[in-house]
């Protein structure tokens, strides 16, 4: 024996346990180990046992929903417990990723029952393609789809089939600061009916000196091009459900967004710092800055920034400008609910959803009037809105009704799986004239279509 | 304490490798913990990675990669044609040049002064101030330069444009936005995250130099350049080695950064091969990540080679 082990066994004998020695311990570790091994087993069986017997309704909801309805944990989800078991938890998704819904419904098993969260254009195309989620039609009632806003009901809808519970609706919409509108000399309760007119009145805010800005707008391409496009024209589309851009509207949107180039930050074109670049735009430091009087992006962003202000209530809100004879539309999108295909408790899942969109407390504080809070999403059902036009609720925002009206003309981006990503591709082309790096917009635009479906067809050539 | 006799036996042939053998059986126990881990957190994936190369896995259509066509190198010669990738590789190449003498320089300046400085406490001091930023999470880090850097409310634009002048709201610089400010103003925020902790290596290789070789180079005559690269800097070299080869590395493969400051826009100068490579795998389309992981290996291999030749350029010449 060496002196070393020599030592270690004096050591274990003297320190440790009598009589023990160094093959002893060794025997005792691996036995002790087989042991937890064995025990651990053992729960693991228990735990899928335990899995396989009816479990709690298990909705999963993307943070930010949470964040901004902070009554849906604390006050809805208690109540709905009331009669029904409820698991509600906080979905592992960042950005817009899917993944984990993905890897579960290839092994054919689902943690959850419905996802609160998915945005129709963005996530829906996927989800289907991978057959992680599966209709509602068999499930929700025909009262709640007999309500829901026409142009809603059809966003959710993909092949005939409803795919979305539509929950929360965001518009594209223009705001603007009063405040600053009128040191500029402009009528802060007036609407700039046409893209000229707003043109017109950035450019005297920023030569009055009213602020360095006079209009802001988000770049990313769902947020600005398009909306702006629908309000030449709302059929820019292409047959396979792809966002023409080589379209004469598209065309018309991006000349606009070059005048608005004109008055706002240089940096507006700039990624955002979170999310991947899509969120804390440059456009919502400048807007929430009080450094720009006109702001284009969906309602939820000038409410939560005018939230900010020491007077919220110069905040004002109206539809897009339009061109005389356009169609005067907008985008708007419905984050909504999917069903997971290998979830349970679909029906109970169907009824969740109704009681969640139905209960007033939502819309509350959605569409408070004090914007401080307000998250500004609208309701998707027709019922709602007649009872409100018929006897305004006194908690209620002037601008919900202004910015419900766009719905008669607005239409969502087609649900296709490059249905976010292909303005995400297409951005640097169409920007290369934003820029003046490109002179002709048709040009900048062709390119930027040409990229989008070379990059479809590379994924597709498999 | 009570001993064994040590048995002193004649080794045989059987005797010896059986007392090999049954060092061996009771040394391995102690090894799997370490082992399970290398295997499984580092091995095992970087094959699973090289394997899913040669298939045409995508993760919305495939069940698994086994379920996915082999496809041999199809990934890796489109790969080398594809120009998203080959301009990665050059944006990444651009970055690495601007960062990386700056990483490797400055803390061995600042790591010279200070242990100059005679006074123990002051040297601690300064020691501690450098350390701060190596304190502080990524995360964090990102989000405070993000807001040092932007143009509406940021401190630098501010003093640039309000206080000194220097600039107006139009042609203020765009410190993340624009092609050629992008890549040095990541590099200054990783050259402050990084100074503390790279100067702690230089001043522990500067322990280890003999003083007495720095006052028979002064009593030689020697000027304070020639001492610093005649004495200082070679003795330096295997500390360099390790921190270029190391701060290469996450030079080349940086992404955190980059998909903070310039998203996935492709013409961003931040689209680098490794945001394209993880934009590829996790967002666009089908998300293809056979192909996303030829990607993955091809700069991984341009890495290696570039790696091995950083060895031989710093080899001992003794």
């Amino acid at each position: 024996m060496t002196d070393d082990r020599v030592e270690f066994e004096d050591f274990l004998d003297e320190e440790v346990a009598p009589g023990l020695t160094r093959g002893e311990l060794i025997k005792r570790g691996a036995g002790a180990g087989a042991a937890i091994w064995g025990v651990s087993t053992l729960f693991g069986a228990g735990a899928a046992f335990a899995g396989t017997q009816a479990r709690a309704l298990t909705p999963t909801f993307y943070q930010w929903i949470y964040g901004l309805y902070p009554d849906i944990p604390s006050k809805i989800n208690k109540d709905y417990a009331k009669k029904v078991k409820l698991d509600a938890k906080i979905a592992p998704v960042q950005g817009f990723g899917i993944d984990r819904f993905v890897a579960e419904a290839k092994k054919k098993k689902s943690t959850w029952d419905v996802y609160v969260g998915m945005t129709p254009f963005v996530e829906m195309g996927s989800l289907i393609d991978s057959g992680t989620i599966e209709p509602w039609d068999p499930y929700i009632s025909k009262s709640v789809v007999n309500d829901l806003i026409p142009s809603i009901r059809a966003e959710a809808t993909y092949q005939g089939k409803i795919w979305s519970f539509p929950f929360l609706l965001d518009i594209i919409i223009q705001a603007w600061n009063g405040e600053l509108v009128e040191k500029a000399g402009l009528d802060p309760d007036r609407a700039p009916k046409t893209w000229d007119a707003l043109i017109a009145n950035a450019k005297k805010v920023v030569s009055s000196g009213a602020a360095p800005y006079g209009a802001v707008f988000d770049a990313h391409g769902w947020r600005s091009l398009a909306p702006i496009a629908h309000t030449f024209n709302t059929n820019v589309y292409r047959p396979d459900g792809l966002f023409d851009f080589t379209h004469p509207a598209v065309v018309q949107a991006l000349e606009v967004m070059k005048q608005l180039m004109e008055v706002a930050p240089k940096n507006i074109l700039e990624e955002g710092k979170v999310d991947g670049g899509v969120n804390t735009t440059p456009d919502e430091e400048a807007f929430a800055g009080r450094q720009a009087a006109y702001y284009i992006k969906y309602q939820n962003a000038p409410t939560r920034f005018a939230g900010t202000w020491p007077d919220p209530s110069v905040l004002h809100i109206a539809g897009l400008p339009k061109k005389p004879g356009g169609a005067g539309g907008t985008v708007f999108w419905n984050t909504g609910a999917a069903l997971f295909k290998y979830g349970q408790n679909k029906k109970q899942a169907a009824d969740y959803m109704s009681f969640l969109t139905h209960d007033v407390r939502i819309w509350q504080h959605a569409l408070g009037k004090d914007v401080r809070g307000a998250s500004g999403q609208l309701s998707p059902y027709k019922s709602d809105w007649a009872k409100w036009k018929k006897s305004p609720p006194d908690w209620m925002a002037d601008w919900a009704f202004t910015v419900q009206n766009e719905l008669r003309t607005s239409k969502a981006i087609r649900t296709h799986s490059f249905g976010l990503t292909q303005f995400v591709l297409g951005k640097p082309a169409w920007e290369a004239y934003l820029k003046g790096d490109e002179k002709n917009p048709k040009r900048a635009l062709a390119k930027a279509q040409a990229i989008v479906l070379a990059e479809v067809k590379k994924q597709r050539k498999k | 304490m009570a001993s064994r006799a040590v048995t002193a036996r004649s080794p045989s042939g059987t005797a010896a490798l059986w007392r090999s053998t049954t060092r061996f059986a009771r040394t391995w126990p102690y090894l799997l913990p370490a082992l399970f881990f290398f295997v499984g957190w580092q091995l095992f994936p970087i094959v699973r990675t090289a394997w899913i190369s040669f298939t045409s896995f995508s993760f919305l259509l495939d069940d698994s990669p086994e379920s996915a066509s082999w496809v041999w190198f199809d990934n890796y010669v489109d790969a080398v044609q594809d120009p998203l990738v080959r301009e990665g590789l050059l944006k990444a190449a651009i970055f690495t040049a601007i960062f990386l003498p700056g990483m490797i320089f400055l803390p061995m300046v600042i790591a010279v002064l200070v242990d100059r400085v005679a006074n123990q406490r002051l040297a601690a001091t300064y020691r501690v101030i450098l350390l701060v930023p190596a304190m502080i999470p990524g995360p964090l880090i990102f989000l405070l330069w993000g807001w040092m850097y932007s143009n509406g409310i940021g401190p630098i634009n501010y003093v640039l444009v309000d206080v000194l002048g220097v600039y107006d709201l139009a042609n203020q610089p765009t410190w993340l936005g624009s092609g050629n400010l992008t890549f040095l103003s990541l590099a200054m925020m990783e050259w402050w995250w990084g100074l503390g902790f790279h100067t702690m290596f230089y001043l522990a290789g500067l322990s280890t130099i003999p003083k007495e070789l720095y006052e028979s180079a002064r009593v030689d005559g020697a000027s304070e350049w020639r001492i610093f690269w005649k004495i200082t800097f070679a003795r330096l070299r295997p500390i360099l080695l390790v921190l270029v080869v190391l701060r290469f590395g996450t030079a080349y493969a940086l992404i955190d950064e980059y998909i903070l400051t310039g998203g996935f826009d492709r013409s961003k100068p931040t689209y680098t091969w490794t945001v394209y490579m993880w934009d590829t795998a996790f967002q666009v389309g089908d998300q293809n990540r056979g192909y996303a992981a030829a990607v993955g290996w091809l700069g991984t291999l341009g890495m290696l080679v570039v790696v091995l030749w950083l060895f031989y350029a710093f080899r001992n010449r003794d």
